[in-house]
């Protein structure tokens, strides 16, 4: 199993950034590319080369799964595994959001000591998949 | 600092920068409530306010504040049902109104546990002024003596002789440093381990300096792994390990280090501005080079980082301006750039600057970078201004200073007093002891006067055994008590030279600007001639200003 350590998280909201950020950074020992939107997102994301993408649901303009779908679109993120986070937890969603490709969902609020085991875990199990 | 620590540190940080952020929001979404109620333009209102509280939804939980997240979960519902159901719109909306009324006293009643509630520990002096000094020694004898100088020296010393109860011993205090002997042969040594453990938990290390019998590499890794800040082999020389023990309180209470950014991406600029804050860095950024030589001057930086493209200037020649200026050759310039070919920046650092760190960069590469080339610069020159031999000014400086105090006790009608000091019957130890043992003597009050005296005051080494010190906010009749007082710890100090054991004194002269004249046209001479009565009238003597 390759190793998880580049992470693109785009997020319009500048305190989960940051919170993420140190949470993925200092306890994950990740390397993590911030982007502000899904346009600066899919701007960096192919230079950047992500192991995993964490993407926003709800964000102005582009929205996660329309990002999601035009990362898609890079032949570099082709298969690169996407994580949607969002504040909405009604299990169709989670469901919804694995049928457009995403391999989990984690949930706001979350806790910033946990958020790297999270992705983690996710990473793993997508990798036991694939 | 460990992961977790620097983490807590981090997240209560950034937690008191949501605070902010909501103390500001919260009453933004008050006044849209109240828009809520002019009924005509509801539409736009309600879909900002749904986004909002989304948002806040996800946020709020985050960072603690857990009753507020689901409270504006809540109303992102309520919100949303006004949207899309118009019977229940005007029920609907009255609660959403309320609901958000509510909200920023919400936060006031929020008080989200904080991830780090405990205070930086700090090596800052007790209630009578003296650094605590934890000593863990088998050898009592070498307990004694350490205790004994280190108290000349000012400071409180505790000595334990068993190991066992050092953990126990260092959380009952607050200690500023641990002495720690590990030698192979004794229990200190068996002590690193959960002495490695315990320093993990803290939020700033402990310093620690090592003494041993073992001089070999492996005993120097071990001992750096437990914090150690000094090692010393034995016999020790307790000068030297005083002169480290206080270095290594200073590296603690040093300014921030300053770190200019040219990029002529503002942008990107104010990134790099909050990583670097976040760590504890100042920043300033220069967005137009043209400006940046009047930059430097005004902010003295210790590291320049310097984005090399930009449009009419590159970062080379900027780089090869500031290094034009002899008083900026000492400063590290690092570019920042998306170049990594490596030839091509091999060129670069051939004209000038010292590092590249190529972009995408991730925080953590950049905070390490910096830090480390501000870490060093500062190093290297409080070096370059500083007697190589106490670490005091040097003469030029020492005498601007008492010019400086002197215009300003004028200025301000504050008393300043002027103190020369010189070490009685030098010669003599030079010539019976050797050069090396009249150079710990030296070393040896340099250390106690600034142990003794306040942080205000300023000490410089005035030639080879003579001292200078400017006492600010300080009356003749006060410097001279507190002069007495050194005089009597120096001359209780042990020195040795082979088995000879022997104590030296000094002889010191004041002079003070000071009500009711305000009148001192040569400070350094009147103190020099008070000097010269005291070495008169015997040594071993302070001579102060004579009432008038």
């Amino acid at each position: 199993m390759s190793q998880l350590q580049r992470i693109l998280h785009i997020e319009d909201d500048p305190s989960i950034q940051e919170i993420a950020r140190i949470a993925l950074e200092v306890v994950g020992g990740f390397e993590v590319k911030t982007c502000d939107g899904g346009a600066a997102g899919l701007a960096v994301a192919e230079a950047f080369a992500p192991d995993l993408v964490l993407l926003d649901v709800m964000m102005p303009g582009m929205d996660g799964p329309q990002t999601l779908e035009r990362l898609r679109e890079l032949p570099g993120l082709l298969y690169t595994p996407v994580v949607f986070m969002t504040a909405k937890v009604q299990s169709q969603e989670v469901e919804g959001y694995r049928a457009l490709g995403a391999v989990g969902v984690i949930t706001k609020p979350f806790d910033p000591m946990q958020l790297a085991a999270e992705i983690r875990a996710l990473w793993e199990q997508w990798n036991v998949e694939h | 600092m460990s992961n977790t620590e620097q983490l807590k540190a981090q997240l209560a940080e950034l937690g008191q920068a949501f605070r902010k952020r909501l103390e500001q929001e919260l009453p933004q979404l008050v006044r849209q409530a109240e828009q809520l109620q002019d009924a005509k333009q509801v539409e736009p209102v309600l879909q900002q306010l749904q986004g909002q509280l989304h948002k806040l939804a996800g946020s709020a939980g985050t960072f603690g504040h857990a009753a507020l997240g689901e409270r504006a979960r809540e109303l992102e519902q309520l919100a949303k049902r006004c949207l899309t159901d118009p019977a229940a719109a005007g029920e609907a909306r009255k609660r959403l109104r309320e609901g958000l009324c509510q909200l920023p006293q919400l936060l006031n009643q929020s008080r989200p546990e904080p991830p780090d509630s405990q205070p930086l520990e700090s090596a800052l002096p007790d209630e009578q002024g003296q650094q605590h000094i934890l000593m863990l020694e088998h050898d009592p004898e070498l307990a004694r003596q350490t205790s004994q100088t280190l108290s000349n020296f000012g400071y409180r010393v505790t000595t334990l002789e068993q190991a066992d109860s050092l953990i126990a011993q260092l959380d009952s205090d607050q200690y500023a440093a641990l002495i720690i002997d590990i030698s192979p042969e004794v229990a200190g040594h068996q002590a690193l381990g959960a002495l490695q453990h315990w320093q993990a938990g803290r939020n700033t290390p402990l310093p620690v300096i090592a003494i041993s019998t073992d001089s070999a590499f492996a005993a120097r890794l071990e001992a750096v792994r437990a914090g150690a800040r000094g090692f010393f082999t034995k016999p020790v020389d307790l000068t030297v390990l005083e002169n480290r023990l206080r270095r290594s309180f200073e590296v603690q209470q040093d300014d921030p280090f300053r770190v200019l950014v040219v990029d002529d991406d503002q942008e990107l600029a104010e990134r790099f501005k909050a990583i670097l804050d976040n760590a504890g860095m100042r920043v300033e950024t220069v967005l137009d080079p043209a400006q940046l030589l009047k930059r430097m001057n005004a902010f003295q930086p210790d590291v320049v980082l310097m984005d090399i493209n930009m449009p009419n200037y590159s970062g080379i020649e900027l780089a090869q301006m500031i290094r034009l200026n002899d008083n900026w050759l000492r400063v590290p310039i690092i570019y920042l750039s998306a170049e990594t070919d490596t030839v091509a920046q091999m060129a670069a650092l051939l004209k000038a600057g010292d590092d590249f760190v190529s972009k995408p960069i991730s925080d953590a590469a950049l905070l390490t970078t910096v830090y480390a080339r501000a870490q060093r610069a500062r190093l290297v020159s409080e070096a370059l201004a500083r007697d190589s031999m106490t670490g005091l000014l040097k003469h030029a400086d020492i005498k601007e200073q008492v010019e400086l105090e002197v215009e300003r006790a004028l200025r301000t009608q504050q008393p300043v007093s002027i103190a020369m000091i010189d070490i009685d019957h030098f010669k003599s130890v030079n010539d019976n002891h050797g050069h090396a043992v009249g150079d710990t003597v030296i070393r040896a009050l340099a250390n106690l006067l600034r142990q003794r005296l306040r942080r205000i005051d300023r000490i410089g080494r005035y030639g080879g055994e003579e001292f200078v010190a400017v006492l600010p906010n300080c009356a003749a009749a006060d410097a001279k008590a507190i002069l007495d007082s050194i005089r009597e710890a120096f001359s209780a100090l042990q020195f040795s030279s082979g088995s000879k054991l022997f104590q030296c004194t000094f002889s010191a002269g004041i002079s003070a600007c000071e009500a009711p004249d305000w009148c001192l046209d040569e400070p350094l001479e009147l103190a020099d001639q008070h000097l010269y009565q005291a070495k008169q009238q015997g040594r071993n003597r302070v001579i102060g200003v004579l009432p008038s």
